[in-house]
């Protein structure tokens, strides 16, 4: 049986979650525009 | 379809379209998913509100196995039939399932203090999740350590397919041991959560693999792009 308040452990675990997901998102993303940057250069130079 | 898409050109022609397509299916699926696992879905009635970290647990520990076995999958491709992506997609795989892995640790240990009463307990699961982030950990440190690339990828590939004897491990570790641990959620073809969980669950789950999709495209498509420029290079300096 749980008594007291849970939000805590509630919003902790999702903040936990949503921020990891967020923050590998922004890291993949990043590294994937850089790559694509310096590809593209690449291809462009004569 | 795996020699389809072995081949670079192909996969980059196929991955330019799929990606943004992953990504936006991943966005609506979160923006329904969290709301509803969050403040709509029922409180459960032994658990009460702390059953709602189900929602962001369950799919990342799923997909923490689900990676893994990808990667596994993979790693046997590169090592029997040396197609040039399998690797790549390995490596690639590895931050995300490695996120995913911690993601279950963590929000299992905060969802154990108010039901278990502990933080963390050494039995068959906990213990074999948490052996599965070291060989994620491990995986990508071998690729960092080892220059020549297709010596990491054979090493790597080779401790993949050994580490894929955790996978059975972790699933039935509530069966064979005595632990703190709920059994699996799936029991034969039915599923022992409440019906009215398995949407909010299920939509999770959904998201969790569109993201997985998502990021595992940008990251095979960095790392093509990464050889590219690094192929150039050497070229220019020749």
């Amino acid at each position: 049986m749980i008594t007291g308040d849970v939000s805590a452990f509630v919003n902790a675990a999702y903040a936990v979650a949503l921020g990891f997901l967020a923050a590998l998102a922004v890291v993949v993303i990043g590294r994937g525009v850089h790559w694509a940057k310096r590809a593209k250069e690449l291809e462009r130079k004569p | 379809m795996i020699s389809t898409f072995a081949n670079p050109a192909r996969f980059m022609a196929f991955s330019a379209w799929a990606t943004p397509l992953f990504g936006a299916l991943a966005a609506v699926l979160f923006a329904i998913g969290v709301p509803w696992g969050y403040a709509l879905s029922p409180a459960d009635y032994q658990q009460g509100e702390t059953v709602r970290i189900m929602y962001v647990h369950v799919p990342a520990a799923w997909m923490s196995l689900i990676v893994y076995a990808t990667m596994g999958g993979a790693s046997f491709v590169s090592l029997v039939w040396r197609h040039a992506l399998a690797d790549v997609a390995a490596r690639a795989a590895a931050p995300i399932g490695a996120t995913f892995a911690a993601i279950c640790l963590i929000t299992g240990s905060i969802w154990g203090a108010p039901t278990w009463g502990t933080w963390w307990e050494w039995d068959g699961r906990l213990t074999s999740m948490l052996v599965l982030f070291l060989i994620y950990l491990g995986y990508i440190a071998l690729w960092a350590a080892v220059d020549d690339e297709e010596k990491a990828g054979r090493f790597a590939a080779i401790l993949c397919l050994v580490g894929l004897i955790n996978l059975p491990i972790i699933k039935f570790s509530v069966d064979w041991w005595s632990t703190l641990h709920q059994r699996s959620i799936f029991q034969g073809s039915s599923m022992s959560v409440d019906p009215s969980m398995v949407g909010p669950l299920m939509t999770m789950f959904a998201a969790y693999a569109a993201l997985f999709a998502t990021l595992l495209l940008v990251n095979m498509r960095a790392a093509i792009h990464r050889r590219r420029v690094e192929a150039q290079r050497l070229r220019s300096a020749a």
